[in-house]
């Protein structure tokens, strides 16, 4: 079973490593808890209103952002990964003492500090429509979902009209899929924007799982924040003695993939086998 | 002599009394309740309802309703749901049940809806702080869905529709609690 409170809990202890490290594995983190959400697509009016156009725009607008920190991060990871490889072709591994290895490594050393200024630049923005997102979804959870239902007409909201329908097709959002980061927060937008087209039980799924991903988020972004100045402080100090880090090569990497997207494809589980609806037989002591 | 005349009627009236009161005890001693011996589900339950009948043996209930679950296992189909609600119905005529009861025992393991899932106030004040307890009932009850709608009634789509719909409730409710205690 998939267990969304293990899959949320078992992040916790990695962003908390990343963190005394060095700040971009946090931003990595960031960035991957962006991704999730189920995708349910059923056809009825939704009567219940979880996404208001203030939600719908801050998704809109935390898309473009991403867009932007995308395209300012493009250019310098590009230069990283050919400094990387000329690095590794140099044979500097292991020749630190090497005047040629010592200019290599600053160079890549420089690079990385302009990494980290483009998302010290750009979080700010980031954490503000984040923040907008998560405090418009809290408000609509706890006034329609809190509020306004029972723990019985909340099971029967996401069950829908007919319980014995099972209701997503695949979770394809949850989880890292490779995608882009604004592509991720344009299918947010895409879905929500076309609410009218979903059942209430998608919506509050999507929802509520938005609003988890937007809440730990907004928490890493604000503790990667902080942790940006020492890490610039310990690359800086990294320069005068030459040295590149090994962090900073899976920092490179991990930024890229999530970023930029990644090869690795999503596990397939088998769906249930189909079954008869017509047959299925109704008990009239059934709730 | 005469002393002796009225000791006899005596002594008869004692016998009789200890006569009676072995045949009274006799007929309060509870039935067996002995498990049904067949395993054809059909009549296992006339078995069961026979055992039942009269209420001497209605303490049994739970125990009887989980040997024709395991005999219902040996042969599992879609009738089955059937043949439970009616045995579940029957009982509920015969008093063994209350109408309520009888609908908790059909839909624990025959609906893909929790009926721990239940509660006559909102989510925030009623369950959120009682969140664990209900998803544990939960989890609780999705194993005996798993035995009812899976095993017994060959029902995989109900059974991974309440799977998923578990797996929904702790998404929604641990966003929507979130929210109902978030202090800003």
């Amino acid at each position: 079973m998939n267990d969304l409170r293990t899959r949320l809990n078992a992040r916790k202890p990695a962003a908390d490593r990343a963190f005394t490290i060095n700040c971009v594995p946090g931003i990595s983190l960031v960035f991957s808890l962006l991704v999730s959400s189920h995708v349910v697509a059923q056809s009825t009016a939704p009567t219940i209103r979880l996404f208001p156009t203030t939600v719908v725009e801050d998704l809109r607008q935390t898309s473009s952002v991403a867009k932007e920190m995308e395209s300012g991060l493009q250019e310098v990871i590009g230069r990283l990964d050919q400094q990387q490889q000329l690095y590794l072709e140099s044979k500097c591994d292991g020749a630190e003492d090497d005047p040629g290895c010592q200019r290599l490594s600053r160079q890549l050393g420089a690079t990385y500090l302009d990494m980290l200024a483009i998302m010290e630049e750009r979080l700010p923005d980031m954490e503000h429509t984040v923040n907008n997102t998560r405090l418009s979804l809290e408000k609509r959870l706890r006034s329609e979902l809190g509020n306004k239902m029972t723990p019985w007409t909340l099971q029967e909201t996401l069950l829908g009209g007919n319980p014995r329908e099972t209701s997503a097709p695949s979770p394809t959002m949850r989880g890292r899929s490779g995608m882009r980061l604004s592509e991720r927060f344009k299918q947010y937008y895409q879905l929500v924007a076309s609410s009218s087209s979903q059942t209430d039980q998608s919506l509050a799924v999507l929802a509520s799982d938005i609003y988890l991903d937007m809440e730990e988020t907004s928490e890493l972004i604000a503790r990667t924040r902080e942790e940006i100045a020492r890490a610039t402080l310990i690359e800086q100090l990294n320069q005068s003695f030459g040295t590149i880090t090994p962090e900073m090569m899976e920092v490179v990497g991990g930024v890229k993939s999530i970023l930029f997207g990644d090869e690795t494809s999503q596990m397939q589980i088998a769906g249930p086998p189909p079954a008869s609806i017509e047959q299925a037989y109704r008990s009239p002591l059934e709730n | 002599m005469r002393k002796m005349k009225v000791s006899a009627p005596l002594k008869v009236a004692l016998l009789i009394a200890t006569c009676s009161a072995m045949l009274a005890s006799c007929a309060t001693t509870p039935p067996p309740c002995v498990s049904p011996q067949t395993r054809n589900l059909d009549h296992a339950i006339e078995d069961v309802k026979s055992n039942l009948r009269g209420g001497g043996c209605a303490a049994h209930f739970d125990r009887y309703y989980d040997e024709l679950l395991t005999i219902a296992e040996g042969d599992p189909k879609a009738e089955n749901k059937r043949v439970f609600s009616e045995f579940l119905v029957w009982s509920g005529d015969q008093g063994l049940l209350s109408q309520r009861q009888a609908r908790d025992y059909y839909n624990r393991y025959f609906n893909v809806k929790f009926t721990s899932m239940q509660g006559d106030y909102n989510n925030c004040s009623h369950t959120c702080p009682r969140r664990d307890r209900v998803m544990l009932n939960m989890e609780r009850e999705l194993s005996d869905k798993e035995r009812g709608l899976l095993k017994v009634s060959l029902d995989s789509a109900g059974y991974y529709r309440a799977d998923e719909l578990y797996q929904e409730v702790e998404l929604v409710l641990e966003a929507t609690c979130t929210a109902c205690n978030a202090v800003r």
